[in-house]
């Protein structure tokens, strides 16, 4: 009976050892981890690479500093690595190499009920630096116009103020919201709101898609649209068995074909 | 008298035998009251130490002196930091930007309001053609949505040429199209801002709709040609105040552009002091690497990095020139901007068609001096502005204390002041404190003094029960239930005398102390309870005797002798609100701004941030140790504080309230 017990304890614990060697923590951008990621991770398992996923996704930045601290195999990131995480990250050991992946385009939301079909650069960085506060100023139904942006962390917030802003802060009037999910449900609640959001989220519930100086966010517009920007995955060092096996499935014409279902557009279709 | 005790144990133990415990030759009461020392002593060292860690992260930084000792110093914690940071602010010269960007900022703001007022009155004409223009396209992409698949189907066919699909298969295609089509619109409600003869315009123009027509069908031809001229028209009405706002807006061009050139110049100096600064730090930690690398290899590598880093000081003062040098440029502007904008100003018209205009422009005219003030003070401010006046520490302090924007993350500056969280945090602790306070006072009191035995024993588990909902499920219900339920009143007509109604968010200060204030209740339930519990039975047995009614008992009484627990129930509910961070996270709207208080009290109508969320929202996301990091945890000692000072004054007022011992 005893020896039983320990035989089998003994059995699970060995497993948890195995299962522990075996296991790619993947951290960072929440763009990539919400829905593309897990994707890639499902489709890598069906190919048959025996390994388990543990994916987090609380922005960008904290790609970073899980690599450094050897508490991450993979890191996803909407944004390049700066250079202090670069030396950082080197004085740990850890040597950041990158990948482009794919692309995603910040398309901007507003609710479906706005009469507002397309708006200009200019007034799109308007509305975001606070300079237009009503819908009346762009052509809408009059209305304060409700900003929400995402977090302070998320590489959307970073890229947005680059792309959009013309590196101008945003207006303290906007609002900060944890995900993208949560920029769709509020601005599908509310018929002022605006907001931006990754690709793969235009399709969301109660909101619509606004033309920026004539072009909507799609495949062929990628090079077009002002807001398209590529999205990277980080390892350390040269990698090797299941990160390299992963990392090549990802690149795999497999992988940009999940890529494009869940909403991104794959390299290969950029060049 | 300690002797003596220690003589008479002595010689107990030396005749009698202690009894064993656990195999111990050990006295058990002593065993037990080490038992309870030890846990009040882990108890103390605990608080110590997460007081020091809160301290050491934030303003104090812990360095190594003497092996593995820790010694504080102030260098390299908030303060310095921060210190350093508003230094390069005005060395680089974004300081002295910033003095051009605040009268700029006001222009904005004004031209807003212009612009509102400008688009309330065109609406007058041109609102009815363009609600018929929006209905129309409105119905027109609820049908192409409705038949997305099929036309989706239809375009791609159409697309291909290489081999083209054949027409029979694009026949059948576009069959499936219209017929798609047709129900779309079988289901569509068409405005009632048709008559009969149009919508049925509408209908057949709809019915008829495919992928590959390019214009519009003629009669949303004619409904846009229609709100195109009558847009027009609009603005040939009101020809005066367009080309006024026009003006108006066209006078800030000049100050722009020298603006944009200031700042180039000085974000590109700030970019190098940014690159130097960490230039040093990644020299000491490669140096630190170095020392501690184990092989010679490593080592090698990591002193050649340092040694070819490049830290050399950055000449502030041939960087500062030409950026100073340009203030000419913008004094030369300023009197002609002034009289630019004046006028514009006077040519607005003196009295806008509608009330919303009037509103909007009298708020214009009235902050329209303030503005000119703030133009004509910029010139003499940029004068006395020196890029050599050193930041005092203490300027670091206080505009922490009370600056009044939190920007991180910023392209420009990062400014941390606590200001806006800070009044965030207090107007939603009020807001659930006056919500809370009838209803666990209120509860208190029937329950103590009017309730049955069976009713207390109800009512009692059920308030206290509250507090086992976790804090994240009354988040979601702020956001889903809540939230939507206030919007929804919210816009009911008759209800509109409310200050703060119609409300604009969903998710805001008023729905968030709502739900703090019901997790406040059970704590200032108990402690009221408990408080009115307390009160000596002979002294409602003496009012009785004296023939006073029960009411009459209960509010003239009990509730008089009870009242510094119940004010310090309302103190250490209050401690419980201003912690609360999860709900606040979710549910008060994230917005980092010094709310506006010139709605009164329907300022809880609006979004804020407070200083638990803003520490929940990005404290595991910032780099470990920079300045961000660093004033978060200033935040949490500020709460630290603010708590330590509740718990104080409600001790303070048991005190001061208490009834003399009988």
């Amino acid at each position: 009976m005893k020896s039983t017990i320990i035989t089998s304890l003994l059995a699970i614990a060995m497993t948890a050892g195995l299962q522990a060697q075996s296991v790619l923590r993947i951290r960072g951008s929440d763009t990539l981890g919400a829905k593309l990621v897990p994707q890639w991770a499902e489709g890598f398992k069906k190919q048959g690479g025996s390994v388990s996923f543990d994916i987090a996704a609380e922005g960008s930045t904290t790609a970073f500093t899980n690599l450094s601290a050897g508490t991450a195999e993979i890191g996803m990131s909407s944004r390049k690595v700066k250079d202090d995480e670069r030396t950082f990250a080197k004085t740990k050991g850890v040597f950041l190499q990158e990948y482009n992946v794919a692309w995603d385009m910040i398309a901007v939301v507003v609710n479906k009920s706005n009469p507002v079909q397309t708006l200009t650069k200019k007034q799109v960085a308007g509305i975001f630096t606070g300079a237009i506060k009503d819908w009346s100023e762009v052509g809408g139904t009059p209305g304060p116009i409700s900003v929400y942006t995402r977090n302070t962390s998320s590489g959307t917030y970073k890229d947005w103020q680059t792309l959009a802003m013309g590196g101008k802060d945003y207006a303290s009037s906007s609002q900060k919201m944890a995900g993208n999910e949560q920029i769709a449900q509020e601005v599908a609640s509310n018929k002022n709101g605006i907001g931006y959001v990754g690709y793969a989220y235009i399709k969301a519930k109660g909101i619509k898609v606004a033309e920026v100086d004539g072009h909507a966010p799609s495949v062929e517009s990628v090079k077009k649209y002002p807001y398209s920007r590529p999205t990277f995955l980080y390892v350390n060092g040269k990698p090797d068995g299941n990160i390299k096996a992963f990392i090549d499935f990802v690149q795999s014409p497999a992988g940009d074909k999940i890529s494009e279902v869940v909403g991104f557009i794959p390299v290969s279709q950029v060049k | 008298m300690s002797t003596e005790k220690s003589v008479s144990r002595e010689i107990e133990s030396d005749l009698i035998k202690p009894p064993g415990f656990l195999g111990l030759r050990m006295d058990r009461q002593k065993v037990i009251r080490a038992f309870f020392s030890t846990c009040a002593t882990v108890t103390i060292i605990t608080l110590v130490l997460i007081m020091w860690s809160l301290i050491s992260e934030g303003p104090i930084k812990v360095g190594k002196a003497f092996g593995f000792l820790p010694y504080p110093t102030l260098k390299g914690g908030f303060l310095d930091t921060y210190r350093h940071e508003l230094s390069v602010y005005r060395k680089a010269g974004l300081e002295f930007c910033d003095h051009v960007q605040k009268p700029l900022t006001e222009h904005e703001e004004l031209l807003s309001r212009l612009k509102r007022a400008l688009g309330a009155d065109l609406n007058t004409v041109s609102k009815p053609s363009r609600d018929r223009r929006d209905a129309a396209l409105l119905a027109k992409t609820h049908v192409e949505e409705k038949a997305a698949l099929q036309r989706e189907a239809l375009e791609e066919a159409l697309e291909k040429t290489e081999p083209a699909t054949p027409p029979e298969k694009i026949a059948e295609l576009r069959k499936s199209v219209t017929d798609a089509t047709h129900i779309a619109v079988a289901t569509e409600t068409i405005s009632d801002i048709f008559n009969k003869e149009e919508k049925e315009k509408l209908i057949a123009e709809l019915n008829s709709l495919q992928p590959d027509q390019e214009d519009f069908p003629p009669f949303i031809q004619s409904l846009l040609a229609e709100s195109a001229k009558k847009d027009a028209e609009a603005k040939e009405k009101f020809a005066a105040f367009v080309s006024a706002v026009d003006e108006f807006e066209a006078a800030s061009e000049p100050v722009v552009e020298v603006h944009d050139s200031m700042k180039e110049l000085a974000l590109a100096t700030k970019e190098k002091a940014v690159q130097q600064h960490m230039a040093e730090d990644a020299r000491t930690q490669l140096l630190e690497a170095a020392a501690t690398a184990k092989t010679p290899e490593q080592k090698a590598a990591f002193e050649k990095d340092a040694a070819e880093t490049d830290t050399t000081e950055i000449d502030y003062k041939s960087a500062i020139e030409p950026i100073v040098a340009k203030l000419p440029d913008y004094e030369k502007l300023v009197q002609p901007y002034i009289e630019a904008i004046k006028k514009a100003s006077a040519a607005l018209p003196a009295k806008p068609e509608t009330k919303e205009a009037h509103d909007l422009m009298e708020h214009f005219r009235k902050d329209f001096p303030k503005h000119l003030k703030t133009v004509e003070a910029s010139v003499p401010r940029m004068k006395e502005w020196s890029w050599e006046k050193p930041v005092p520490m203490t300027q670091a302090l206080t505009s922490f204390l009370f600056g009044g924007d939190w920007i991180t993350n910023s392209s420009w500056q990062d400014f941390y002041g606590v200001l806006p969280l800070l009044t965030g945090s207090l107007v939603i602790a009020l807001t659930a404190l006056v919500i809370a306070l009838p209803f666990s006072v209120g509860a208190a009191i029937y329950v103590n003094q009017f309730a049955s035995l069976r009713e207390q024993e109800i009512v009692k588990p059920l308030i206290e029960f509250i507090q086992a909902i976790p804090s994240v499920v009354l988040g979601f219900i702020g956001i889903s239930v809540l939230g939507d339920l206030i919007k929804s009143t919210s816009g009911i007509p008759w209800l509109s005398w409310i200050p703060g109604f119609p409300v604009q968010e969903r998710l805001n200060m008023f729905n968030a102390g709502v739900l703090l204030a019901l997790m406040a209740i059970p704590t200032m339930f108990s402690l009221a309870e408990d408080a009115i519990n307390n009160v000596p039975r002979a002294f409602s047995e003496a009012s009785e005797a004296l023939g006073a009614t029960k009411l009459q008992t209960v509010f003239r009484v009990i509730v008089p002798a009870s009242i510094s627990g119940i004010l310090a129930a309302m103190l250490l509910g209050l401690g419980r609100i201003v912690g609360e961070t999860m709900v606040v996270l979710l549910v008060a709207g994230n917005r980092i701004a010094i709310p506006d208080f010139s709605d009164g009290i329907g300022t809880v109508f609006q979004p804020a941030h407070t200083l638990t969320g803003i520490i929940a929202q990005e404290l595991g996301e910032v780099s470990r140790g920079s300045s961000h990091w660093q004033a978060l945890f200033m935040v949490g000692i500020l709460l630290f504080i603010i708590s330590l000072f509740i718990n104080w004054a409600s001790r303070l007022v048991v005190k001061k309230f208490q009834l003399p011992k009988i």
